[in-house]
């Protein structure tokens, strides 16, 4: 930790504490998860559910429940000055509602909101008092970048020999036989040319691409390569990951192109967005990982290891200053994909998909949990019946057929399958259209599980 | 373990569009209705006290006119003349009443809409509740075709606010008036009697304001309302401070300031009472 943000931490702790001290506590909630873990949709959820709750509606029966039924009122926070966009759930909820429906595009750029819930205060002579108002700082973003935030702590070298380690393993060393062909047949001491830079890049990004659409890997950095945002693809990216050997211009100009990315993403990322969180909730699309099979499963608890290891893990320090979350809740995602008997082992499985980011978590002194939800729920329990046997199931109606399907998601196991499970090979889970909405979401949208959810993050808070 | 099937898609037959699922949430979470005390015992005995009482006199008075007309036909008229002027003004004052107490029902009903998000009723609330706004008022224009929220930021702005600020003069001449009345009053007793008709007179007129004119029962409802919200305008009010050192900085104040303060504490609550009352009849909760 710098003198600088060593600095920034002592205000930022004493502004929280002057802050309790009049009611208005300021709450970051950080939501991490992975490309398309469910982040816009789980958002979009949250917001509509919470603000209908203030309006007397009962969307969020246990977090009504646990803090007592003293939600008087939530609101969004009016525009200030803010340079970040805005998160805007309306759109998203709009979208979501119309016929045909759409489903959020892939976040491409940061987005903030700020929710105030206004409680009664919990003491006998809260009656006297004004109520308290809680501030929820809620953060949108493409989920590839947060894989930015484990390069943080590496330099150019030890990066390029991780990633090239893994690159040449498994699934991955398949898609990228062009990209590796072209380093090893690179001369260790190529020297700064621009065209070989790019022609590098361009090969290496193909092969991270593929790597998440085809099998679905996810720890494939850096982000910004496969998620450019809004500034699209700029010289900064013109890098790749070379072998030890290499110590020619082109070299040393990747590793200062490397720098120069991560100071980028340190900049707008990290520092403004990533360095002071209350609570964090970790969303995992558990199932769609267990149907890519066992590379993908393996991939992405590797994945969730590295954050978590500087989302949630504070040193001491950080943790002093209240910078490191206190309660970190893990979440299976998209549950009303599976039918309800089989939630219970998603909320398992979810506990050991993250084992490695739970250790992170509880080294850094939070508390953790783990949850099994819908952020918007879009199928009803059914039966299939299989080689004359009746399993249970889900029904739903397709995104893009608009038709009706029973889909049985196979087995959920409660731990890490065994080998002979994976053999029943890859298998996509179709999208599903959203059930009926309100567009201007009066009465919140219906989910599974979202309210125990937050009456665990939240209700100590509230 | 390996008896489980793989993962299936099994589409429906019949290959057009379904429905859309749907799980009758609105429904489902609907926030309970607020149960219905309905009447207290206290107030049918009341209610069945004044039935008797008006009933039982009404009976005596026709007989009364009866036995009079049966007397002479010219005292019969004029006994049948004074009780109808006596009984117009008592069910006068009923009605009045009762539309006092109503009106104020109203407001609950435009907030309850308002928090409800139901956008044709609050829409109709709105306009309603603008018709009834005492003559020489500011009012929105085109209410019917806006969007909603553009609609209540319009009331806000035009209507609600500067109402509010006639309120917060109304509360500052209560607050010199009451300041002089305790710095010259000799005791403490008539200091609180003539606090509190002020203060009442305060809170009448605010609500006049805002197009309310409660009778007695009207005033009680509100006075308890008042109560209320006064809790909610916070005590360390930093506008409520900085009126009343306005009030306060004025000459006299100044020179008796040291010697009451009592008053200033008058001064206080009365500014304090008049935001309380803006509070209580706005048709919109404040931003
Ligand atoms: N059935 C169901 N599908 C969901 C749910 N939440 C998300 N999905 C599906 O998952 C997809 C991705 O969700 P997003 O919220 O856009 O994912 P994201 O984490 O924001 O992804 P990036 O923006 O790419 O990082 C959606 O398009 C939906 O098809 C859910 O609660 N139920
Ligand atoms: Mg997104």
């Amino acid at each position: 930790m710098d003198p600088l943000s060593l600095i920034r931490g002592v205000l930022d702790t004493t502004e929280d504490a002057a802050r309790a001290l009049v009611g208005r506590e300021r709450l970051r909630l950080a939501v991490t998860g992975l490309s398309r873990a469910g982040k816009t949709v789980f958002l979009t959820s949250l917001i509509a559910n919470l603000v209908a709750a203030g309006r007397g509606a009962r969307t969020l029966p246990a977090l009504d429940e646990a803090v007592g039924g003293r939600i008087r009122r939530v609101q969004v926070v009016p525009a200030g000055t803010e340079t970040v966009p805005r998160f805007d759930p309306e759109a998203h909820l709009g979208a979501l509602a119309a016929d045909p429906p759409h489903w959020p595009e892939r976040t491409e750029d940061f987005s903030t909101l700020s929710i105030a819930i206004d409680v009664e205060r919990r003491t006998s002579l809260g009656g006297l008092l004004p109520d308290r108002r809680v501030t929820l700082d809620l953060l949108d973003y493409p989920g590839e970048w947060l894989l930015d935030l484990p390069m943080l702590r590496q330099d150019y070298a030890s990066w390029s020999a991780a990633t090239l380690t893994r690159l040449r393993r498994g699934a991955r060393a398949e898609v990228a036989r062009d990209f590796l062909a072209f380093i090893d047949a690179l001369p260790g001491d190529a020297a700064a040319e621009d065209a070989l830079a790019k022609r590098g890049y361009t090969l290496y990004r193909d092969a991270l691409r593929a790597c998440r659409d085809e099998h679905g890997l996810r720890f494939l950095q850096p982000g910004r390569f496969l998620n450019p945002g809004p500034r699209g693809e700029a010289p900064l990216l013109w890098f790749f990951p070379l072998p030890e050997g290499a110590r020619g211009g082109l070299a040393s100009l990747c590793a200062r192109r490397y720098a120069a990315y991560l100071d980028d993403q340190r900049s707008n990322f990290l520092d403004p967005f990533f360095t002071r969180f209350h609570r964090q909730v970790v969303l995992v699309d558990v199932l769609g990982a267990l149907h890519a099979g066992q590379e993908a499963f393996e991939d992405t608890a590797e994945a969730l290891a590295a954050v978590a290891a500087v989302v949630s893990g504070g040193n001491w320090l950080e943790r002093l200053l209240g910078a490191a979350p206190t309660r970190v809740a893990f979440a299976a995602t998209k549950a009303d994909h599976v039918p309800s008997r089989a939630r219970d082992s998603l909320a398992a499985l979810v506990e050991h998909i993250a084992l490695g980011a739970r250790g992170r978590a509880e080294a850094g002194g939070a508390a953790t949990s783990f949850h099994a939800l819908a952020a918007i729920r879009c199928t009803e329990d059914a039966v299939a019946t299989l080689e004359g046997q009746a399993f249970a199931a889900v029904r739903g109606i397709l995104l893009n057929e608009g038709r009706g399907a029973t889909i049985y998601p196979g087995e959920v196991p409660m731990r890490p399958p065994e080998p002979a499970f994976w053999q029943s090979g890859f298998f996509r889970m179709p999208e599903f259209r959203p059930p009926r909405l309100d567009p201007a979401g009066a009465s919140g949208v219906p989910h599974l599980g979202m309210d125990g959810l937050l009456a665990w993050l939240l209700g100590d808070a509230l | 373990m390996s008896a489980a099937p793989p993962p299936r898609v099994i589409l429906e037959e019949p290959a057009s569009a379904a429905q859309r699922l749907d799980f009758g949430w609105e429904v489902a979470v609907a926030p309970a209705a607020p149960i219905d005390r309905g009447w207290s015992s206290l107030g049918l005995a009341g209610l069945g006290l004044a039935v008797l009482l008006l009933g039982f006199s009404l009976l005596e008075a026709g007989n009364f006119v009866a036995a009079q007309f049966s007397q002479a036909a010219w005292l019969g008229w004029v006994t049948l003349a004074v009780a109808a002027a006596g009984f117009g003004l008592v069910f006068a004052a009923v009605g009045r009443e009762m539309r006092g107490y109503l009106a104020l029902g109203k407001v609950d009903a435009v907030r309850a809409a308002h928090a409800r998000g139901d956008v044709v009723a609050l829409r109709g609330a709105l306009q309603d509740w603008q018709a009834r706004l005492p003559e020489g008022r500011a009012r929105a224009a085109g209410l019917a075709d806006m969007p909603i929220d553009a609609a209540c930021a319009l009331v806000e702005a035009t209507t609600l606010a500067p109402i509010a600020r006639d309120a917060e003069a109304l509360g500052r001449a209560a607050a010199i008036q009451a300041f002089a009345m305790t710095a010259v009053s000799p005791s403490p007793g008539l200091d609180v009697l003539v606090f509190s008709w002020r203060g009442i007179r305060l809170v009448r007129q605010v609500a006049a304001l805002h197009g309310l004119r409660p009778g007695i029962a009207g005033t009680v409802a509100l006075l308890r309302r008042v109560a209320m919200d006064a809790a909610t305008v916070a005590a360390t009010d930093v506008a409520v401070e900085a009126m009343l050192r306005g009030v306060l900085s004025s000459r006299i104040a100044e020179h008796v300031a040291g010697e009451t303060a009592a008053g200033a504490v008058a001064a206080r609550r009365m500014i304090l009472l008049a935001r309380a009352a803006d509070e209580a009849c706005r048709v919109l909760p404040r931003g």
